[in-house]
């Protein structure tokens, strides 16, 4: 039964709160490798939901339960060492909250139904608000205070727009039960007029959730705020949850005939959100906040492949893969900086090279790849999405994306540069631990392997995707 | 029957003009809880037949329970715990609120009159109300600082849209279960905003939004 992805981390989760700390890592461990098996059985393997009107392994949805299982097994093992270097008073409550973040987002990606979809997704809202003021500072409070209260209102307008897509379908009086794949087949029968105000609403309601500007306020708050491992779970696979909700939507307008409208949308939320986040990285401070407005620009990178559509799409997809490696693999590093410097400001740390050389290779790796150099994956998304966006005739928008994607780079560097050979500190206050060097690493390399040699069953879900609403590798 | 679904929409109108008018955190609550009542009762008297399945009535009692006893009473606890009585300084007074409630009636009015749609049973007031506590939601969560009203404005908005729901679409694709999840979800929201609402009481002895703002750019 395919249910048993997201209820065996909902129920790991559960228990983990009720156990003694140590106990409680190895339940986290074991489960995030639990979970990694399921997961790679209802890819690969026939794995029929029990209630197939909810749930279902529809591809796009595989593709993003795969990249959260995978990214999750690195960051679990992460997460146990740097709590031993943080003497944090409520483990339990951190342990058992990052096992059911798990399972919400797992719920999110296998649904099925527009509503349990929701569900799923205001549930990772509650379930990850613990892992933001896990440290009970002011100003953690602030960006979780922040964080539910923007993302419940925006996923509440999310769910008006799944309201108003039901609603299409009553006035075109079509009677099918009410599942994503239902409505695919039924698309081009729906009321137009209502699909477009759903997705409007869908787009403000998720793209909240997503980080997509000028909705992303609370997304840089959050980010720096929360533990590292947390940040790196928020950004690689929750982000990814949320725009599964709009790519979902998007299909059915693309079906409808509405891809125009809809694309559209995507393009201007996309390049509006990479111009935001490179105009407030240039002059961050703080180097945690920097990785969240580079998660906002990314972001904006998928929304805008996607509306784009043909070749982008495929470099869409591969981003949003790529993305998550490189991201969660840079919060880790920033992870190790935090420990070390003890300071998230850019000027408070310097000498990266010397104090803390490994760190510094997968941080700076982690940024070669992030800006988009080989040999790491963001290199072909980006160019594909170029590429794609030059061949469909939207020569301005391709011009933009470059612009701001140099705007973006520019700042990106600068901070990087500072932090790894400027002014040298005397000392650190926590050396680097091989244990945690292992994840960042591993994530980078992922991307690496992946940039050359893309296994064969992972091309197929990527294409499956894909297809559906016309996207290719074939220009 | 049509009377007395009118009436109950009229006091859910009512409820969002009281809560745009009231400055004490008691009366606040108490509204919430007739409101979160009124919401409840709504699609029984809608399609009373189809509603009341041995599921039907089993569901409607929880979300009874739920939206007029446990979230109100989470709420009270809250309060308890923070000890504020009023609110103090909103952004917009409350005169002027009330007024911004009778504009947005007038407001709904006029989109549900352009909609033109046949709602279920001809019930144009329920798209009228429906709007009007969505808009009055977002409005009160926007123009107080303290953030327990915050939490109220988004039950409202909540309870708006769940209206919104019930008035648009077809009742066959209602299935309890899955309404049940949103119920769930949303108690479970408002018991995380009331834990962080006493930890920022303790941190900042106030839980006044404006202390909220030192992560900028």
């Amino acid at each position: 039964m395919l249910e048993a992805v997201f209820c065996l981390p909902l129920f790991a989760g559960l228990i983990a709160f009720l156990l003694p700390v140590k106990l409680g890592r190895g339940v986290l461990v074991v489960g995030a490798l639990l979970h990694l098996q399921l997961t790679l059985l209802a890819w690969l393997s026939d794995f029929p939901p029990l209630l197939p009107g909810y749930f279902s392994t529809a591809p796009a949805g595989i593709l993003v339960l795969l990249v959260t299982s995978f990214i999750f097994v690195f960051i679990a093992p992460y997460s146990i060492f740097y709590m031993r270097e943080q003497e944090m008073q409520s483990e339990p409550i951190f342990i058992g909250s990052m096992l059911l973040f798990l399972g919400t987002m797992s719920m999110a990606a296998l649904a099925e139904h527009p509503i349990v979809f929701w569900i799923a997704i205001e549930a990772t809202t509650l379930v990850s608000a613990p892992l933001i003021f896990v440290n009970r500072s002011k100003k953690a409070l602030e960006a979780t205070w922040k964080y539910v209260l923007i993302c419940s209102v925006g996923i509440a307008l999310a769910l008006l727009g799944f309201f108003f897509i039901t609603l299409s379908m009553d006035r075109a009086g079509i009677d099918v039960p009410l599942t994503f794949s239902s409505l695919n087949t039924a698309a081009k029968h729906l009321d137009p007029l209502w699909l477009k105000i759903g997705f409007i609403f869908v787009i403000i309601g998720f793209g909240t959730k997503m980080g997509l500007a000028p909705m992303h306020t609370w997304l840089p708050d959050a980010h720096s705020e929360a533990p590292s491992p947390a940040s790196a779970l928020l950004s690689g696979a929750l982000l990814n949850c949320a725009f599964l909700g709009i790519f979902k939507v998007h299909t059915l307008m693309v079906l409808a005939g509405l891809g125009d409208f809809s694309g559209s949308l995507l393009i201007g939320f996309g390049l509006f959100s990479i111009l935001v986040a490179g105009i407030f990285i240039l002059k961050q401070p703080d180097y945690k906040r920097m990785l969240a407005y580079s998660s906002i620009e990314n972001m904006g990178v998928i929304a805008f492949g996607v509306g784009i559509g043909g070749m982008a799409l495929y470099g869409a997809m591969l981003h949003l893969i790529h993305h998550s490696l490189l991201k969660s693999s840079l919060f880790l590093s920033a992870g190790n900086l935090l420990l070390g410097f003890g300071s998230k400001i850019v000027a408070q740390c310097g000498g990266m090279t010397r104090l803390l050389p490994r760190t510094f290779v997968s941080f700076f790796a982690g940024f070669l790849g992030i800006s988009g150099l080989p040999p790491f994956g963001v290199f072909v998304s980006e160019l594909l999405i170029l590429i794609g966006a030059f061949k469909a005739g939207h020569p301005v928008a391709g011009g933009l994306f470059i612009a701001s994607l140099a705007l973006v780079v520019a700042g990106f560097a600068r901070i990087v540069t500072s932090m790894s050979f400027g002014p040298s500190r005397q000392e650190i206050l926590v050396p680097e631990q091989t244990l945690r060097i292992v994840s960042p690493f591993a994530l980078l390399l992922t991307s690496a392997v992946l940039c050359v040699w893309m296994p064969e069953p992972l091309h197929q879900i990527i294409i499956n995707t894909i297809t559906v609403i016309g996207g290719t590798i074939h220009g | 029957m049509i009377n007395s679904i009118d009436l109950i929409l009229v006091l859910i109108l009512l409820a969002v003009l009281l809560s745009l008018g009231s400055s004490r955190m008691m009366a606040l609550i108490k509204i919430m809880a007739l409101q979160g009542a009124m919401v409840s009762l709504v699609p029984i008297f809608i399609e009373p037949q189809a509603r009341l399945s041995n599921g039907g009535i089993l569901f409607f009692q929880l979300m009874l329970l739920i939206k007029a006893v446990l979230i109100p009473g989470l709420l009270y606890m809250a309060l308890n715990r923070i000890a504020i009585k009023r609110e103090v300084e909103p952004l917009i007074g409350y005169h002027a609120s009330l007024l911004v409630g009778l504009g947005l009636v007038m407001l709904s009015a006029y989109i549900t009159r352009r909609m033109g749609l046949s709602l279920p049973g001809d019930y144009a007031l329920l798209l009228i109300t429906a709007i009007t506590t969505t808009g009055g939601g977002l409005f009160l969560m926007m123009s107080r600082t303290k953030a327990i009203t915050q939490v109220i404005g988004y039950l409202m908005l909540e309870n708006g849209i769940y209206l919104v729901g019930t008035a648009l679409t077809k009742h066959t694709h209602n299935i309890y279960l899955v309404e049940f999840g949103v119920l769930l979800d949303l108690l479970a929201g408002v018991m995380i905003m009331g834990i962080i609402l006493h930890n920022i009481n303790r941190a900042f002895d106030d839980v006044d939004t404006a202390y909220l703002e030192q992560l900028k750019d």
